[in-house]
């Protein structure tokens, strides 16, 4: 069953061509690797899927809604959630507090009931806490639970953000280079993290240069090239695929 | 019980904290007295100070909520502060409205009229935020002194407004205002804690820290910005219908332009987002000149003075505003602690998680 499809989707940035008319589909609880040189627009196509940039054109359907054009928090109540590649956590605000943003959006207590400290205000917010701890503890960060969330770890800073978007109860998790920074033994962590993730029944979908990486943890694989989606398939015909290794594999990126 | 983040305590550690604080609200209840004892001559005029300084901390508190919580600047409070002081005037001598009676409609009003002007500036970004409110505490001063709609007495004022009273007592002298003014004061931060400290005000915190990564967790950032605005220009207006009745003659030059730019004062000195810090703030700003009445216009030269080299050494304020305090429930806190101890880190679960930050 196809949880996410795009349909032609364009993105343009002044003369730019971002994303040129890309069509495809995930399905549901598969994890879906976006790979692909850098500027190819793998990040716009995400940033598109949960609403932080508008598409020009095309369509994108979630779970039987189309989401072209929908805010931000709007996507994120419908069951989309991701992580930034550059870290976006509140750094200031403690470890739990960040967990608790991701709770936001399925808590009810508007502006009365929190100015009035109601009983159903309080009950919520200690529901909310154990929620936001059982995240802490999905990720293994519970310990560090009132820590300011900027002093964490490089490698506990992206799972913080991890448990942030778990706490939104996503049905999708979009996760932008997760592994981006990390030494090999907190890849390998990374790696059991997001095969937890998915047996929690969310489909994954994720940007990531580290090829030892994401040729074991996905089961699919969407490769672009200059706004172009040049090729999809298993990582075994990706790896296969000549355009690809002539594209990408072949080619030593950064070089 | 309570699993909520920090309960009532607004003062520094635990139980020692509560009860100073306990012990200083006290000694404030009985200061008229303490001060009749001292000088029956000279009470009232300082009593008419704190009454003063206590509105300015009501105005203070509601902007904090706007600056310090929503972190949007906006310098045109006094408006608002206006619009609630007028409601009252026009309705209580108008159309005989008992001042109370009054005191919902001027929240209202101001309300209704900082959601209607929000609406569009909302999005704005710092600076651009601030030239538009300035010029919304601009066309309200204009529009009263133009005696909008033959109703405001345009730029004599008005006057005749009566004084507030609960159950037949009505309140003439400073010290029936200083009870009364002062308990808003109380309440006020108690109902602005409680914002502070849950999910609205979670919202807040959120968006002030990076706008882009709250609407990204959820948070519908336009909205909450907008009830912030909104809850504080109402609260802004009920402060007016305090004023009105306290000062039975109000007039536009009472809502100018430099007096938003006080209000934006006290809460920056204070602490931005710092309740403790607004108090404080209103004091040093509104009560400590009058010490210095002796030396007329040199004293607001020293006080600016005071300002600039308060904003170099100590950007964020006198009393910056702390961390959220959160418990955890049941065997969760067992397991991790539930208290906040101090900036150790906290003991970790056996084995599982990872080392501590250096």
């Amino acid at each position: 069953m196809r949880i996410l499809s795009l349909n032609n989707v364009t993105k343009t940035f002044g003369g730019l061509v971002a994303v040129a008319g890309v069509s495809c589909g995930v399905d549901r609880g598969a994890v879906v690797g976006l790979i692909g040189p850098n500027g190819a627009g793998k990040t716009t196509v995400f940033n598109m899927i949960t609403g932080s940039t508008r598409p020009d054109d095309g369509h994108i359907f979630f779970a039987g809604h189309s989401i072209r054009g929908l805010r931000p928090h709007r996507i994120v109540a419908l069951g989309i959630a991701r992580t930034f590649q550059t870290i976006r956590l509140f750094p200031g605000l403690s470890v739990l507090e960040n967990v608790l943003s991701g709770c936001h959006c399925r808590m009810r207590s508007g502006l009365v009931s929190s100015l009035l400290r109601l009983p159903g205000q309080r009950r919520e917010e200690r529901l909310v806490i154990e929620r936001a701890m059982a995240e802490l503890e999905f990720v293994g960060l519970a310990g560090l639970w009132r820590s300011t969330a900027g002093s964490l770890a490089y490698g506990d800073q992206r799972r913080l953000e991890i448990a942030r978007a778990l706490a939104t109860e996503p049905r999708l998790l979009i996760l932008d280079e997760p592994a981006g920074g990390m030494n090999e033994q907190e890849t390998q962590e990374l790696a059991a993290l997001v095969g937890s993730i998915r047996d929690r029944d969310v489909t994954i979908m994720l940007i990531e240069h580290d090829m030892g990486f994401v040729m074991p943890v996905c089961d699919q694989l969407l490769v672009m090239e200059n706004g172009i989606l040049i090729a999809q398939g298993t990582p075994q015909e990706i790896q296969n695929n000549p355009k690809v290794v002539e594209a990408y594999l072949g080619l030593d990126e950064d070089a | 019980m309570t699993a909520g983040p920090g309960n009532g305590n607004g003062g520094g550690g635990g139980i020692w904290g509560t009860c100073l604080t306990g012990v200083g609200v006290l000694a404030f209840a009985f200061l008229p007295s303490i001060l009749f004892s001292l000088s029956r001559n000279s009470a009232p005029y300082w009593l008419d100070v704190l009454n003063t300084v206590g509105l300015y901390t009501i105005l203070a508190l509601s902007l904090n909520v706007i600056l310090g919580h929503a972190g949007m600047f906006h310098m045109g409070h006094a408006a608002f502060f206006a619009i609630g002081a007028y409601a009252t005037a026009i309705l209580n001598t108008s159309f005989g409205w008992s001042i109370m009676a009054t005191m919902p409609v001027a929240a209202l009003a101001a309300g209704l009229v900082a959601a209607v002007v929000a609406w569009p500036i909302i999005h704005l970004r710092g600076d651009y935020l601030l030239i538009v409110t300035i010029g919304i505490v601009e066309i309200v001063r204009i529009a009263i002194t133009n005696d909008i709609f033959g109703l405001t007495g345009g730029s004599n004022g008005m006057y005749g407004i009566s004084r507030p009273s609960f159950f037949g007592f009505t309140l003439i002298k400073p010290e029936h205002f200083f009870y009364f003014i002062w308990l808003t004061v109380g309440l006020t931060v108690l109902l602005f804690h409680w914002l502070e400290n849950s999910r609205f005000g979670r919202a807040l915190k959120f968006i002030k820290e990076d706008t882009v990564a709250a609407e990204s967790m959820g948070v519908n950032t336009t909205r909450y910005k907008l009830m912030a605005f909104v809850i504080g220009a109402a609260w802004a207006g009920l402060a007016g219908t305090i004023f009105a009745s306290r000062m039975k003659t109000i007039s536009p030059e009472s809502f100018t332009f430099s007096e938003s730019v006080l209000l934006f004062t006290i809460v920056i000195l204070g602490g931005k987002g710092s309740q403790r810090g607004v108090l404080l703030g209103s004091f040093l700003v509104m009560g400590l000149p009058e010490f210095f009445r002796g030396f007329q216009d040199k004293r607001i030269l020293v006080f600016g003075a005071a300002l600039v080299v308060m904003m170099i050494f100590r950007p964020q304020g006198l009393l910056p505003s702390k961390p959220s305090r959160y418990r955890l429930p049941g065997t969760l806190s067992e397991r991790y602690g539930g208290q906040e101890a101090g900036d150790k880190p906290p003991p970790l679960p056996g084995g599982d998680g990872p080392g501590p930050v250096a």
